[in-house]
């Protein structure tokens, strides 16, 4: 119980953290001040309306297909970094894979900033302040983590398995699509509910390299608070992110287990 | 005999432990990172503590980052004395975050414009203007005016602030022959304007950034950041337009409210405000003094922004009412977002 005691400390503060987020949601903004009024739903009215409700579907959707393209472009690499059998490749992937750690997100994202505009190459479609651009930039933003866990996932796969299926005749495509990639699973539905969450809160990447004009969840909570310090809307609309936030990830879990429950 | 080495010793290490005398306490000033801290660290700061022997400190932060930090140490100061743009100075001001000003003590606050005594409890220490910069090696057409931001060679060329979207919504408002008071006037008029926006900014050095790379070649721009990127060599042209005349900005210096340090914030602000230190912001600056008495160097009077008679102050520029940007802000940002950000 005493060791749990630095843990009860913690959560203690957030939830007061929380309950103060609360308390401002249901306050009336006073334009033009710093003070609060009386008690209102406007705020969490507001929230609910069209333009706001917007910026929520806006980034379930660059969340979602955030979590599908990082896991699409990650499981090779994850998979040669845990059976390759060169040492070499081995190290060489291990530090392509953290190098990213140690730039930052601000460093990398200014450096897609110039990939992605006009500066060294003419893209013949728009991508820099553009979904596609904010979407790039996430998907490169999670890969590092999404990579480490899956190749931590693939590494405990008993190879006996592979070897049994292929002695039984198997095609090594219908081995991994039957036992290897299920198998997997736990990683699959670990990272990707990791790479969902976070960019489902996610805000250098589409503050820079949404221009503006690809606005998610955290920038919207920052434009209120920082911008129009409008903290009562803020607060309202950070209070309705994090309910969908848990309700898609108890969504999402129950999805993917039941996927890897299936598929194992 | 035998003890004196080690007593000299002890007496060697009681002084080095005690290390040098504490200088005195300092001042702390709330400023604008980057280029705004170092000029006001070089040209005001190091001759207040040379004057009065007491050091300045700086807390550097966005202008409402430092807005909520403020807030959430009301009761006891973090900083002594605040400079932010004169609107923002009334959301301060509403909470009670600034005290009165002793005017008694700020005998060259006599020779400032009046445009610059914003309220009794802040007062402006320089001007610029929200205008037209633009770099003509990437932009085929000559643009004199507001209204040329609507021509269609100027497609997907065009940023602007979108963290406050005031300096656009009051140019739209008065070309339809509105104001800031009626701004719903010039609503139609920019949403024409979408088509042509190729990028929203905001903080000073995105603008800049989105200037040097070309990604928006053509920017709603701050005079002072304009005339930054030209001294770094960049090839850009700031605007005196002729329709109707850039959004002048006042940037402040007020003293928190519950400061102990109340007597040298006094000092520092009234040696901010003499004829020498403002002569210095402009050059350094390329902005308008707020002392009228300050001398401007020939190539740079008659710039956007630079105000040296109270004449050049009313006619060219446009000061919008600081209590009514304050409050219209939130709606302003939340029309702006909903109809000209959004796509």
């Amino acid at each position: 119980m005493i060791l749990l005691l630095p843990a009860i400390l913690v959560m203690a503060l957030l939830a007061i953290a929380l309950a103060a987020l609360l308390q401002f949601s249901v306050l009336e903004f006073i334009p033009g001040s710093l003070r609060t009024g009386g008690l209102t739903t406007r705020n969490l009215d507001a929230v609910l309306s069209p333009l706001y409700l917007r910026y929520i579907w806006d980034t379930v959707v660059l969340s979602a297909l955030t979590t599908v393209l990082t896991l699409v472009a990650s499981y090779p690499v994850a998979y040669a970094l845990a059976r390759s059998r060169s040492a070499t490749m081995r190290s060489l992937l291990l530090v392509l894979t953290l190098a990213p750690f140690f730039t930052g997100a601000i460093v990398r994202t200014y450096a897609w900033m110039l990939v992605l505009g006009n500066t060294f190459i003419h893209w013949p479609v728009k991508l820099l302040f553009e979904p596609a651009g904010v979407l790039i930039g996430l998907v490169h933003f999670s890969m590092p983590t999404m990579i480490l866990i899956l190749a931590a996932a693939i590494s405990h796969i008993d190879r006996t398995y592979e070897r049994a299926a292929a002695s039984l005749g198997a095609r090594p495509w219908r081995v991994f699509w039957r036992v290897t990639l299920p198998l997997s699973m736990p990683g699959v539905v670990s990272g990707s509910l990791v790479v969902f969450a976070w960019t489902f809160s996610a805000l250098p990447t589409p503050e820079l390299l949404g221009g503006g004009r690809v606005k998610m969840i955290a920038n919207v909570v920052k434009d209120l608070a920082l911008d129009a310090f409008n903290w009562p809307g803020s607060a309202a609309f950070a209070a309705v992110a994090l309910a969908i936030t848990f309700l898609l990830l108890a969504v999402v879990t129950r999805a993917l287990t039941r996927a890897g429950g299936a598929a194992a | 005999m035998a003890h004196r080495p080690i007593l000299a010793a002890l007496v060697v290490v009681l002084l080095l432990a005690a290390g040098p005398a504490p200088a005195a306490d300092p001042l702390v000033i709330s400023m604008w990172g980057g280029n705004w801290k170092d000029t006001v660290e070089k040209v005001i700061a190091k001759p207040f503590t040379a004057k009065t022997g007491i050091p300045v400190e700086f807390e550097v932060g966005g202008t409402l980052d430092r807005l909520a930090k403020a807030r959430v140490a009301k009761a006891a100061p973090l900083v002594d004395i605040t400079f932010t743009t004169s609107h923002v100075g009334r959301l301060y001001m509403s909470d009670g975050l600034f005290q009165k000003l002793d005017m008694a003590k700020l005998p060259n606050a006599r020779d400032l414009a009046p445009e610059a005594r914003r309220s009794d409890a802040h007062l402006g220490v320089w001007a610029y203007v929200y205008t037209i910069a633009y770099r003509p090696d990437q932009v085929k057409m000559d643009i004199t005016k507001w209204a040329d931001l609507w021509d269609p060679q100027l497609k997907g060329k065009v940023g602007m602030p979108d963290f406050d979207p005031s300096h656009i919504i009051t140019i739209s408002a008065l070309l339809e022959g509105g104001d800031e008071r009626s701004w719903q006037k010039g609503q139609e008029r920019l949403k024409r304007l979408k088509p042509n926006i190729a990028a929203f900014f905001s903080t000073d050095a995105r603008s800049q950034d989105l200037m040097k790379t070309g990604e928006a070649p053509v920017q709603v721009m701050l005079s002072i950041n304009a005339f930054h990127l030209i001294e770094q060599g960049l090839p850009v042209k700031v605007v005196n337009a002729t329709d109707k005349p850039g959004i002048v900005g006042i940037d402040t210096m007020a003293i928190m409210a519950g400061t102990k340090k109340s007597d040298a914030a006094h000092q520092f602000i009234d040696l901010a405000l003499s004829r020498e230190i403002q002569e210095q912001l402009v050059l350094t600056f390329k902005a308008g003094p707020t002392n009228l008495k300050a001398e401007v160097p020939a190539k740079l009077r008659g710039q956007p922004g630079v105000f040296t008679t109270p004449a050049e102050w009313r006619e060219r520029g446009y000061i919008m009412d600081d209590e009514t940007r304050a409050k219209t802000l939130p709606a302003w940002k939340e029309w702006f977002n909903a109809t000209i950000v959004a796509k």
